[in-house]
């Protein structure tokens, strides 16, 4: 075993691979595994194929390959998917009852009776259980291993629902074993450090509570509605209000009047409701209301894949709105960064009184990988009112200032009254068409772009060494991927590097020139057809890039995906 | 406490002359002055249209957003800032048209607000054109041979959808209008007070003439709380058109289900480091 193996969770939606997938990846992540899995569905809640894919290593993985050793058939379609592509050490655990499909090639069956299995604890929701049993037994890991998981799981449930999952465990880890006595595909020993395992959706719903917000308004879009379900779960004794809106143009609507009468507001969306929203990120934008706009990406146009992922929307997050404003967008590159980037996004629209978007994909959002330690303390409200002294009458809402960011008050916050306004305005708000007002207002607001543009948040990150002669350029979740393919190189002799970029508006062009002059091989990888980033990338910065590496068929890279790129490119023997 | 000379916008009103609009901001003056709270405890709110300049010619709080959106802004700006008197100021195209969908939608939230509709069935800050409250026939650039379509009734819709407060008012009965509004801001949960409102320039049938041949006002025999009569009232139109509160429906409102009696307004709060401390841990 080198370090490295993959186990794929694959069955029909609705019978229950994500819970199963989602007790494996709690029990790795608290015996000390690093892991990082990827959530494959289709756009339906019964049937079909899905499949979670939960890749270990002893470095932290940032992204999954496209084969596993271990597979959980749940159906006939995961063996027929998932089963020749298996590598060694290579096992399938099945049910023979209900999977008659078998794989071509070595691996080892385990055939575990999961259905009489759970027919015995009386229900055939502990199919879920003695699968994840039987796991255990597969990999060589001690069952106990499971337990303080299932009872956070089901300890809350009434009856014996938590001894019956532990029985069914048990049953399920017994046939494996009897079964296949040797363990098929045997894990490493963990370093025992319990370590946190966390989602895109989960960190940037953490994120955004951990910076204040108050107030939440969506419509559900997949696949962004994991933001708005975790936030809204939590809401209550948070005393922060989630609101489903009738649809996109009243969720920003909403959280437009909810900023400008002092809640941190916030909401969550996809591509076309985003598009719906065009009109309102225009208001936030003239009348200078903070908002933030989780917008994660899915392959369009139109309906496009719904549970897939791309990076289609750059341009479209970067223009939308008609009429002239400055607006942060940041695409944290894991889930861990999206917590510090959520509440960094949230902050800033504050700081600034902009739109400020979250920039992700379903890849960042679904799925999961464990951090060492969530540093929460990283992220607090930071306070951008105005000091009330500074808010007597007449308090001008839109003063003219050097720095473009005027003193904000939120209505009934000072007793001075004014207007939030959607109109070109004088500085109390007040509609006017004088033109030396208009001309100073456009001046305004786009002087805030050097403050905007001095901030550290999000700042490209270099990984690799600095003479890499290789370099990988992304945006958003490609992070990942890049830097376990840099990992991949450097283990092969081959000197690479990538460079990472968060914020991608303001551009940090400076930055950027300073990082990537003087490179010639400079591989811009991304989720789109077009090549949004890399015409960004040059047109700010003048750089040549060398052959793209595009994906755009709705999934996610991988380390081979990107090593072939290489090759092609180069015609390396490798 | 405010008096109208703390509110009175002493500017350039941009309205033509004659317009009801000047009639229905009067009595959103008297009735903020009535209610007796400080300017900047009351926000007025709108969307874009003639009567939607209206907060930008009262010296209270104004949030003068989108065409159609009035309603959902006023719901943020409500539900983060309970302590203000919210009032959206509009126009038939803005909330019975183009924001069609957030007036059903509101009016079930139940959020204390109160609409005013400044309703005389026309466009008129684009000139003319037919809105959804227009009568069949009524002939305009845009509908040359007359609207067919049939004409949206905001009171039997208002109705049906369980507002708390559905009331009419004719723009020329000033204090009768200022009246209802204070009654509105007074009343837990969503009121909407539809104000027919004569337009001197774009509209030649429904005029003050026209209107003051057909409108009157309920007496005591209406009782507001029976909802087939007030649905009978709401649906009288044309030859007589009742004036006054049709409907009341008291029930507890968006911010009653959200919230602990005493919490302080959403505005004023924040979540302890410790919290989110123990939502971290959620992930362990």
């Amino acid at each position: 075993m080198n370090g490295q193996l993959t186990i794929t969770i694959g069955g029909a939606a609705g019978q229950g691979l994500v819970t199963v997938s989602h007790l494996l990846l709690m029990s790795l992540a608290r015996m000390g595994y690093r892991v990082f899995a990827t959530q494959d569905y289709m756009s339906r809640v019964r049937g079909g194929h899905n499949f979670m894919r939960i890749h270990l290593a002893r470095r932290q993985p940032r992204s999954a390959p496209d084969h596993a050793n271990v597979l959980l058939a749940l159906d006939n379609r995961s063996v027929a998917t998932h089963g020749a592509a298996l590598r060694a050490p290579a096992a399938v655990i099945l049910d023979p009852a209900t999977v008659t499909a078998r794989p071509s090639g070595g691996a080892v069956v385990i055939e575990v009776p999961l259905s009489a299995i759970a027919k015995t604890q009386g229900s055939k929701l502990y199919e879920n259980s003695a699968a994840l049993g039987a796991l255990f037994a597969a990999l060589g890991l001690p069952l106990d291993g499971a337990g303080q998981v299932f009872k956070d799981q089901f300890a809350k449930k009434s009856g014996t629902i938590l001894e019956d999952n532990l029985a069914a465990a048990r049953a399920g880890f017994d046939a494996a074993r009897q079964r296949q006595p040797v363990p098929a595909a045997p894990l490493w020993k963990p370093d025992g450090k319990g370590r946190a395992l966390i989602n895109g959706a989960n960190a940037i719903g953490l994120g955004m509570i951990a910076a204040g917000l108050r107030f939440i308004a969506a419509y559900p879009m997949s696949p962004s509605t994991g933001i708005f379900t975790y936030v809204t779960a939590r809401a209550r004794p948070l005393g922060i209000v989630s609101e489903q809106a009738e649809d996109e143009v009243a969720a920003l609507n909403m959280v437009i009047g909810a900023s400008a009468c002092g809640a941190r507001a916030a909401t969550t969306t996809s591509g076309g409701g985003l598009a719906l929203m065009a009109e309102a990120v225009s208001l936030a934008g003239i009348s200078e209301t903070p908002v933030t706009i989780a917008n994660i990406m899915r392959p369009g146009p139109a309906t496009g894949l719904p549970t897939r992922t791309g990076q289609e929307d750059l341009d479209f997050v970067l223009s939308i709105g008609h009429g002239e404003f400055p607006r942060f967008v940041f695409a944290p590159g894991s889930a861990d960064e999206a917590y510090y980037t959520a509440g960094a996004a949230m902050n800033l629209a504050e700081k600034y009184q902009v739109p400020s978007f979250i920039l992700g994909d379903q890849h960042l959002v679904d799925s999961y990988h464990t951090v060492d330690k969530l540093n929460t303390g990283k992220v607090k409200p930071v306070n951008h009112l105005a000091d009330p002294g500074k808010t007597a009458a007449p308090y001008l809402r839109y003063k003219l200032t050097k720095s473009g960011v005027s003193p904000r008050a939120y209505h009934g916050m000072t007793e001075a009254p004014f207007i939030t306004d959607s109109h070109v305005h004088e500085e109390n708000g007040h509609i006017t068409e004088d033109p030396v007002l208009a001309r100073k207002m456009a001046e305004k607001r786009f002087a805030k772009l050097a403050g905007m543009e001095k901030e550290k948040a999000g700042l490209p990150v270099w990984h690799g060494p600095k003479n890499a002669g290789v370099v990988f350029v992304c945006f958003g979740s490609v992070a990942g991927v890049a830097r376990d393919t840099v990992d991949a190189l450097t283990a092969i002799g081959v000197k690479a590097a990538a460079l990472c970029f968060n914020r991608v508006a303001p551009f940090p062009a400076v930055e950027a020139k300073k990082l990537l002059g003087g490179k010639k091989r400079i591989h811009v990888v991304e989720n789109n057809i077009q090549g949004q980033f890399e015409r960004l990338l040059t047109a700010r910065t003048g750089i040549k890039t060398a052959a793209p590496v595009r994906r755009y068929d709705g999934r996610p890279f991988d380390t081979a995906y990107l090593i072939n790129a290489l090759k092609e490119t180069y015609r390396w023997r490798i | 406490m405010a008096d109208i000379a703390d509110i009175h916008y002493a500017g350039e009103l941009a309205w033509c002359p004659g317009c009801g609009d000047f009639q229905i901001l009067k009595s959103v003056e008297k009735a903020i002055a009535a209610l007796g709270r400080k300017p900047h405890e009351t926000l007025l709110v709108s969307g874009i249209g003639q009567a939607a300049k209206l907060p930008h010619y009262v010296r209270v709080n104004g949030l003068n957003g989108l065409h159609g959106r009035a309603l959902p802004a006023a719901f943020g700006a409500k539900v983060a800032n309970e302590a203000l008197d919210v009032i959206v100021a509009s126009g038939d195209g803005d909330l019975y048209g183009e924001g069609g969908n957030h007036f059903i939608h509101t009016i079930r939230r139940n959020i204390d607000l109160t609409v005013i509709a400044h309703n005389n069935g026309v466009y008129g800050l684009t000139k003319g054109q037919a809105s959804p409250t227009a009568d069949i026939g009524f002939v305009s650039p845009t509908q040359p041979l007359g609207v067919i379509m049939t004409p949206f009734n905001p009171m039997t819709l208002a109705i049906s959808l369980g507002a708390a407060f559905v009331a009419r008012s004719f723009s020329k009965d000033i204090d009768f209008t200022a009246a209802l509004i204070v009654e509105a801001v007074k009343t837990p949960g969503f009121a909407l007070i539809d104000v027919l409102q004569p337009c001197v320039s774009f509209n030649k049938v429904n005029t003050y003439q026209w209107y003051g041949e057909r409108a009157y006002k309920l007496d005591a025999a209406h009782d507001p709380a029976d909802m087939g009569a007030a649905m009978a009232k709401a649906a009288e139109w044309g030859e007589r058109i009742p004036l006054g509160v049709l409907y009341k429906n008291p029930r507890a409102t968006y911010m009653d289900h959200q919230r602990a009696p005493g919490s302080p307004p959403l505005c004023r709060a924040a979540p302890a480091p410790e919290q989110v401390e123990a939502l971290a841990r959620e992930f362990y």
